[in-house]
């Protein structure tokens, strides 16, 4: 498989802390790719640099090159590098002032469309590509935030498909789900892969090795271990690597 | 054994004693919050009935007609509302329609736009531009806003209409768009600093939810900010609209004070609050019955913005914009689709995919037209500001700079044009306003804790809801209406001449109560419950838990409440120059008019026309907006310090 997202020689800074210390990442296409590592070692700062969402933070600053299908993202528009690089948040987020219906819309009218029949085409499709349809088939008009927790952070997976996303970055999408809505986003991640780079930063060990095809292991900033996910937690090339998947930190 | 059963018998009554003390302390201490719960519906139902009663003779001669009435002759006694009334309305319509925009931008630019570092010195003037009294921002109307107006804006709206209706051509510089303007300015500030907080409560992850689909900044803000922050931006509004209605001081100053309804903007006019403070102490007999069916009316207006604002706000805060505008016809679900095949792009999606560049240009450029648009509302609503306090400080910077400025009383009168004024002070003022406040504050200040500990901690029936939304409305009742209030109170159970010192720190202590109790309530709410209950667990007595952990935990919001409840005292106005009269002397009995830092301004311009105190008044204008100024700086430091835990 291509190479989707090119990261090279990454680093992000919150004012004078530095999160991220040169990190040169290849993400593949058509495959998931899991972040592992320990709280506050800068997963999701890293996801948040790949569609440019760090540079909204106070004092955010950043170094290095991340280039889309060769195209540098620093260079391109940045509205339309988060068109085509969606992002799930760790905390659902839909928006409470909007309907089911409306939020997976929003992305859709930002684009221009506005016909009637077009909306209802491309929400329908996006909310059965996230699994959700049968469940709000009949609730479009609900508040988004009446859903359930789960089917909130399904609710927000298909307003980011809405609008035709290439890569996909989830940040700890299931830490704030039960089992059950855990389960039915990791059933619907497994289906995603097959058609975007997905990039999952996960907590959960277990979870990265039922899901990713490819695993990068973080620590205080750095990748230290990049590999294809068997691999990686059957027999980790560092010691590091080896001591956090078995479980000695973390 | 007898030995060892006495120390332990001995312990256990005395642990009932104790127990017992606690329990009768903490009764006590519950009827003590009641007690000021009930006095605050005492004030309320006081005030319409003190209102009602004064009217009764204007009701029992003009009827429902006194609406309609349009003359206030005082020789012929015949009296009519609707001036003031039409007044009022069209005043505060214009100063809403002027201020809504710009206070809007204001706050869009502070919370969503204004790089980091400027954000809390620009949080900080729109306070402050809040905490300006009335009576200075009409001051400085009349010396620079009216006459610019006058110069340059009346004439080209005159020459623009051709001299139509609106604009018909007028009578001087005084007039009814000064006054809407004048109000835009003072409630800008008020608007601004509430919406702001309101955009500033959205969730942050709102807004990334929205960038992250490919938002602009301004997108994000309308999808994900606007919906949640509406109930707040109502509030904003309607307080403003509450405050325009209420104004009394600024009105008065540059309205021209005429009681007719022209089609004109541009000619001279009245409001009920500028009509009271005119002519009320001049008043008598069926003249004053009237001007208390008019003071009645504006009470009935502040009590119906207020209760529909509060049936609005519920309604922002229930989603009214969920309902889809027009019924949707049911979708059709789309075909099931092979795992693993793409979404696909049908035709629609790939034309608006191909202008997606062309289309982007424009939304970066509606962006830029929305920062452009912040930056001008913040530009129109800093120059008020900027000049008051240019025009103070060089009118009146001599002034306060020198000793004797504190220390003298006014120079005796001293005729406009003559050269060789002595150089007074404004001594007696400040010693006016620091006893009055201060008796203010030793009453109400106290009072008002207990009440606001009432609403939070003890009070869980329909009682306590009345009581919540009398404070609110109270909190919205204009403060010319304290002063009446007040002022018939001590004309009930006194001489009927006494102005005094009391009757003002009465009228400012009744304006204190609502702020506190309300702050108090607010600083009690944002306690968390594990604080009570961590507290309660160990086997603290109520009341103890209350007075030491829970307000111990939110002493700095507390302190802040109390602050700014001073300071609306201080730079008070409307309600002093009914309550407390009008004095150049130092205070030698407290039964006695009195002269303090706020009405001396007013009374420079209204009363005592033929002296010369224009430098004074600006020195006080001064001295009033440099403790603004600091009592602000306090308050925002205040907040942003973390709370000293409290002890049991
Ligand atoms: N908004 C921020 N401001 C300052 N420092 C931050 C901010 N967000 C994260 N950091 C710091 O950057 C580092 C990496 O954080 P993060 O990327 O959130 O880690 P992770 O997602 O792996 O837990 C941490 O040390 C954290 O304290
Ligand atoms: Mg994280």
């Amino acid at each position: 498989m291509p190479t989707k997202l090119e990261v090279r020689e990454l680093s992000a800074w919150y004012g004078d802390r530095q999160a991220l210390y040169d990190v040169s990442i290849d993400l593949t296409d058509r495959a998931t790719t899991a972040i592992i590592g320990p709280s506050g070692c800068g997963k999701t700062t890293f996801l948040r640099c790949l569609n440019r969402l760090h540079e909204e933070a106070p004092g955010a600053r950043v170094a290095g090159a991340i280039r889309l299908d060769g195209e540098d993202l620093g260079a391109a528009d940045v509205v339309s590098v988060r068109c085509r690089v969606g992002m799930v948040f760790q905390k659902p987020n839909p928006f409470p002032n909007m309907s089911v219906f409306e939020n997976v819309a929003a992305g859709l009218r930002l684009l221009g469309v506005r016909r009637r029949e077009e909306l209802d085409q491309g929400v329908a499709e996006a909310l059965v590509h996230a699994g959700l349809w049968e469940e709000v088939e009949h609730q479009l008009d609900a508040p988004g935030s009446s859903l359930s927790g789960g089917q909130q952070q399904r609710l927000c997976i298909a307003r980011a498909l809405a609008v035709r996303p290439e890569v996909l970055l989830m940040d700890e999408p299931c830490s704030a789900l039960d089992p059950i809505a855990t389960a039915k986003v990791e059933a619907l991640l497994a289906r995603l892969k097959s058609e975007y780079a997905v990039v999952v930063v996960t907590h959960n060990l277990a979870q990265a090795r039922r899901i990713s095809d490819t695993t990068a292991f973080f620590y205080l900033g750095k990748v230290v271990e990049v590999g294809p996910t068997a691999r990686l937690f059957g027999s980790p090339a560092e010691k590091l690597t080896e001591n956090y998947v078995n479980g000695r930190f973390g | 054994m007898d030995a060892d059963v006495g120390p332990a018998t001995e312990r256990r009554r005395s642990t009932d004693r104790r127990l017992r003390s606690l329990l009768r302390r903490g009764l006590a201490f519950r009827l003590g919050v009641t007690a000021v719960g009930v006095g605050l519906v005492v004030v309320f139902v006081g005030l319409v009935v003190l209102l009602v009663g004064g009217a009764s003779a204007s009701i029992a001669r003009f009827g429902p007609g006194f609406l309609a009435g349009t003359a206030w002759d005082v020789p012929r006694g015949i009296f009519g509302a609707w001036p003031a009334v039409a007044g009022t309305l069209i005043t505060s319509a214009l100063a809403l329609l002027l201020a809504v925009p710009v206070a809007f931008g204001v706050a869009l630019f502070a919370s969503e736009i204004a790089p980091r570092w400027l954000r809390a010195p620009l949080a900080y003037f729109v306070d402050l531009g809040a905490a300006v009294p009335s009576v200075v921002y009409g001051f400085w109307a009349l010396v620079v806003l009216v006459p610019f107006l006058y110069g340059s804006v009346d004439p080209s709206l005159e020459r623009l209409s051709g001299g139509a209706a609106p604009f018909a051509s007028g009578s001087g510089e005084t007039n009814v768009l000064a006054a809407g303007v004048v109000l835009a300015v003072m409630i800008i500030p008020t608007i601004a600093a509430i919406s702001r907080e309101a955009l500033r409560a959205v969730p942050h992850e709102l807004r990334e939810g929205a960038l992250g689909i490919g938002a602009t900044r301004w997108e994000a803000t309308r999808m994900a900010v606007l919906g949640p922050a509406a109930p707040g931006l109502v509030g904003a509004v309607v307080l403003g609209l509450g405050r325009a209605i209420g104004e009394t001081i600024a009105v008065a100053f540059v309205i021209g004070n005429i009681y007719q309804v022209q089609g004109s903007l541009l000619a001279r006019g009245s409001t009920i609050p500028s009509w009271l403070v005119n002519g009320f102490n001049e008043s008598y007999g069926l003249g004053r019955s009237s001007l208390y069916e008019l003071a009645a009316i504006l009470l009935v207006i502040s009590v119906v913005v207020n209760l529909g604002a509060r049936v609005l706000v519920r309604r922002f805060e229930r989603g009214a914009r969920l309902r889809p505008r027009g019924a949707r016809a049911p979708i059709a679900a789309p075909p099931p689709r092979e795992p693993g095949t793409p979404l696909g792009t049908p035709a629609w999606f790939a034309r608006h995919d191909a202008a997606r560049s062309a289309r982007l240009r424009r939304r970066h450029g509606v962006q830029l037209l929305v920062v452009v648009l912040a930056v001008g509302a913040v530009a129109v609503a800093a120059w008020p500001l900027v000049s008051l306090i240019d025009t103070a400080a060089v009118n009146g910077g001599a002034a306060i700079v020198r000793p004797s400025f504190y220390t003298s009383a006014p120079p005796p009168s001293c005729g406009i044009g003559q050269t060789s004024c002595p150089l007074g002070g404004i001594g007696p003022e400040i010693e006016g306003t620091l006893v009055m406040v201060g008796l203010a504050a030793a009453v109400a200040l106290p009072l008002g804790i207990l009440g606001g500990i009432y609403l939070s901690e003890y009070a869980r029936r329909r009682f306590s809801r009345t009581v919540g939304l009398l404070v609110d409305v109270l909190l919205g009742v204009p403060t010319i209406l304290i002063g009446i209030f007040v002022f018939s109170v001590f004309l009930a159970y006194d001489r009927p001449d006494d102005q005094s010192a009391f009757a003002g720190a009465a009228a400012l202590g009744v304006l204190m109560m609502p702020i506190v109790v309300r702050a108090t309530e607010l600083a009690l709410r944002s306690v968390p419950t594990s604080v009570r209950e961590g507290a309660l667990a160990l086997g603290f007595p109520r009341h103890r838990v209350t007075l030491r952990v829970v307000l111990g935990s939110c002493r700095s919001a507390l302190v802040t409440g109390c602050l700014l409840a001073v300071m609306r005292a201080a730079g008070e106005t409307a309600a002093l120059v009914l309550t407390a009269g009008t004095s150049l002397y130092w205070i030698t009995d407290l039964r006695a008019p009195v002269g303090a830092l706020a009405p001396f301004i007013y009374d420079a311009l209204m009363v005592y026309t033929n002296s010369n105190y224009e430098t004074d008044a600006w020195g006080a204008a001064l001295v009033l907006l440099l403790m603004m100024a600091v009592v602000s700086l306090a308050a925002r430091l205040a907040v942003r310090a973390p709370d000293a835990q409290g002890s049991v």
